[in-house]
């Protein structure tokens, strides 16, 4: 007698994908996509958080408003000298990009991403507030600024601090294994955590770091007080505390690299910083690509360390995207405002999003 | 069958009725872990808060409070994402300025006298500025507090090595020359700073600024949503401070524990704080280890004009929703009667008790250093009314900052903070 087929089993490979895909699916819909497009939605509203919870009419169409009243401003010019070394850099990026594509050193995606880059910075850095001209919203841009001179500072600290110590600590005995624990141990603390030891680090009081400058003969630094040292302050505690998941993707590379390419080099008298660089450096070229593309993505949305280390102080100087847009939502009530942020910070992210798609794709080719 | 039904039901009514009503409770004033039951031993704000609220708990029949878990810096941000959510505590504490923004969007529950009377509240018992403080629009949004406002805490012994005591009171300065003038010789026979303050993060360099623009009879900005900060006064209130800096007499960079830490480490002759450390500075005098020995609390001297000083409230309110459920509200009144009942308590702080009963006690009047600055609630001010005031103080504390910080023109600065205050007033 033929047994009954289940009814799991009536189903072709196709339905059963998106049956198990199912959960995934509407997960990401209710907690991803939904909100975005609500944020999209609110961005485009007056919409003040405590009234409108109050009152649901209490909110207005405004249209793209909010987007003039933050990133625009009254008497706007654009000229290609108003920031000379950041446009100069702009064009320096794209002749770069041409020269190093017609020479065959860049590939394809690579040459475009770093040309149209340079075109952003070109555009972007040339624009200015004219005579008698102001920004509505004259703390965002430098806020934007900020923001990238975290990441620009953070993402080349963490990818070289972790290349070196994974490149350190790629053997196989007990100590080494130590080594990467205590090395990874930091990425496992909350923000709260990381952000109150180096407080306690960085104070000019009690602080690790003053003493041992005290015992040197200087006086003690404020770090997160002086406008020269604060920035550099949540760049270093950061540094420590996202090196761990680098390191282990590094080291994850490291072991990826055949032990025989190493033996055919030392044959050819092609040993340590020599191997390091004809041999290690080039085989992890993928990995240090998605390490930095991740971090890039990763540090744009830096938030807790400027929050609780430095109040985004001293005048500003570490206000980043994310605190502006958690204040202006929250303290100042204003959601419609902070959502037209949270749009473009998505819009930032987005891009480094497709270059690490586009650069994934072409070196699978 | 029916019957069996209906007697279930009645007794889980019976039963529900019976069990305690529960109150959630949102503060700030920091963590206290072991604050137990008495309202009297405890020490400093958070844990006397603390205490009152766990005797409340353990005291109010048929009342369950739980307290919860809420962040001093991050407080009002926690506050309103929660009245968004629809999951407002059921009472919870906040300032006096705030009390226009959130009772202008209906957030808190007017309270009735007969509500008030009712939870054993006597409304008439407040002094005229602890009304002022919860009324918005003839109406009464919660129950005072405090009165509290900022102090000179002094070093009595570095005053007394400069030679600035007599009669077993620090002498302090009555014009900004005079300031400088301490301030040096100050220096001069002690090498100690003369005065220390949180001028780097927490805005208390703002209250000071605040404190000498009211003393010219100046303000940041009008009734009518005016900014006036670009003026002489605001010039010469921001230029009494940065002389001291100028001459290395006080250290802009400390912030709000580190500049306390200097004071306590003999380091500083006068702290600029507010009256919630007074219980903790004597406690703290009272140790061997302290460099600071001998303590006084001084209200904040005049350096022009007209005596001011930066003051604010801390008020109970009742979220609106709360009062669609009479039982819950009945609760929570009993909560805002139990916390007003021992105003006394609270006053050990170091704050000033808002009842006239317990203003008139002994038991106030016997609160350590209470008469050194017993003139502080003649000089208290605030500013106008105003619904963002927390982005507003921020641009102030920026702009400040930018000055002793980054030696950003005062001009400059002012002239900034001037358009940014009314681009705020404007939105």
């Amino acid at each position: 007698m033929p047994k009954a087929k289940s009814p799991l089993r009536r189903l072709n490979e196709t339905q059963s994908a998106y049956l198990l895909l199912l959960p995934f699916l509407l997960t990401y819909g209710l907690f991803l996509i939904y909100p975005f497009f609500r944020g999209v939605w609110i961005s485009l509203h007056d919409w003040n958080l405590l009234q409108v919870a109050f009152n649901p009419d209490a909110k207005k169409f405004v249209g793209f408003e909010n987007y003039v009243r933050v990133m625009w401003g009254r008497n706007i010019e654009w000229s290609p000298w108003a920031r000379p070394v950041l446009q100069a850099l702009g064009l320096l990026g794209i002749a770069a990009a041409v020269t190093l594509n017609r020479t065959r050193r860049l590939t394809g995606a690579t040459g475009i991403a770093l040309g149209l880059a340079g075109v952003a910075l070109f555009l972007i850095a040339g624009v200015y507030a004219g005579e008698e001209g102001r920004w509505f919203d004259r703390r965002f841009w430098p806020t934007v600024g900020n923001t990238v001179l975290f990441v620009a500072l953070t993402v080349p600290g963490v990818t070289i601090s972790a290349l070196l110590i994974a490149a350190a600590l790629n053997r196989e005995t007990r100590a080494m294994g130590l080594l990467r624990t205590l090395f990874f141990l930091s990425q496992v603390l909350s923000v709260t955590v990381v952000t109150l030891i180096w407080q306690i680090m960085f104070s000019p009081r009690q602080g690790l770091i003053a003493n041992i400058t005290e015992l040197s003969g200087g006086s003690p630094i404020t770090w997160l007080t002086d406008e020269r040292f604060a920035m550099a302050a949540i760049v270093i505690a950061t540094i420590w505390w996202s090196l761990g998941i680098a390191m282990i993707l590094f080291l994850a590379g490291l072991q990826d690299i055949s032990k025989d390419l190493f033996e055919a080099g030392a044959l050819d008298n092609c040993t340590g910083i020599r191997a390091f660089w004809y041999i290690t450096l080039p085989n992890l070229k993928r990995t240090i690509t998605l390490v930095i593309i991740l971090q890039i993505i990763l540090h744009f949305q830096v938030f807790g360390q400027s929050h609780l280390m430095t109040q985004g102080g001293p005048n500003d100087e570490t206000q980043v995207l994310v605190r502006y847009i958690y204040q202006t939502a929250f303290r100042d009530s204003e959601l419609g405002r902070a959502s037209a942020m949270a749009v473009f910070l998505f819009v930032i992210m987005g891009a480094f999003s497709i270059v690490q798609f586009l650069v994934g794709r072409e070196e699978k080719d | 069958m029916k019957h069996l039904l209906t007697g279930t039901l009645l007794a889980c009514a019976c039963a529900s009725a019976a069990t305690a009503q529960d109150i959630t409770l949102g503060r700030f004033f920091g963590a206290c872990e072991d604050a137990g039951n008495d309202t009297k031993a405890s020490v400093g704000e958070a844990c006397i808060i603390q205490s009152i609220i766990n005797a409340a708990d353990a005291e109010i029949e048929g009342v369950s409070i739980e307290t919860l878990p809420t962040d001093w810096g991050n407080y009002y941000d926690q506050i309103k994402a929660a009245y968004a959510g629809g999951t407002p505590p059921d009472v919870h504490v906040m300032h006096r300025h705030r009390v226009p923004e959130f009772a202008g969007f209906g957030a808190l529950a007017a309270l009735t006298e007969d509500d008030l009377s009712g939870a054993g509240i006597d409304p008439a018992d407040w002094t005229d500025s602890a009304r002022d403080a919860v009324t918005y629009n003839g109406e009464i949004y919660g129950i005072p507090m405090d009165l509290h406002a900022n102090l000179w805490h002094v070093n009595m012994d570095l005053m007394a090595e400069a030679g600035l005591v007599e009669n077993g009171e620090p002498v302090l300065p009555s014009s900004p020359e005079e300031l400088l003038e301490h301030a040096r010789q100050l220096k001069e026979a002690t090498g100690q700073n003369y005065l220390a303050a949180d001028f780097a993060q927490f805005p208390i360099g703002v209250r000071l600024v605040l404190a000498l623009m009211w003393q010219q009879g100046e303000n940041i900005f009008s009734e009518d949503g005016t900014a006036t900060i670009d003026n002489d006064a605001a010039q010469a209130a921001v230029e009494t401070i940065t002389q001291l800096f100028a001459e290395d007499l006080s250290n802009p960079q400390l912030n709000y524990a580190d500049s306390q830490q200097s004071f306590l480490n003999g380091e500083a002759a006068v702290l600029v704080n507010g009256t919630w450390v007074v219980d903790f500075y004597t406690a703290e005098a009272a140790k061997e280890e302290t460099g600071l020995d001998n303590y006084y609390a001084a209200d904040f001297p005049t350096l022009f004009g007209e005596g001011a000083t930066w003051a604010d409230s801390h008020i109970w309110v009742i979220p609106s929703p709360v009062k669609q459920d009479a039982e819950k509200y009945s609760a929570a009144l009993k909560v805002l009667a139990f916390i007003n009942e021992h105003n006394v308590d609270w006053a050990r702080t170091g704050h000033m008790a808002v009842r006239n009963s317990v203003l008139e006690s002994d038991e106030y009047a016997a609160l350590p250093h209470r008469t050194e600055y017993a003139g502080t609630a003649e000089i208290a001010r605030d500013t106008p009314p105003a619904e963002n005031y927390g982005a507003i103080q921020d641009v102030l504390n920026r702009e400040l900052q930018a000055i002793w910080l980054t030696d950003k023109p005062v001009g400059d600065a002012l002239a900034d903070a001037n358009i940014e205050v009314q681009d705020l007033l404007d939105r």
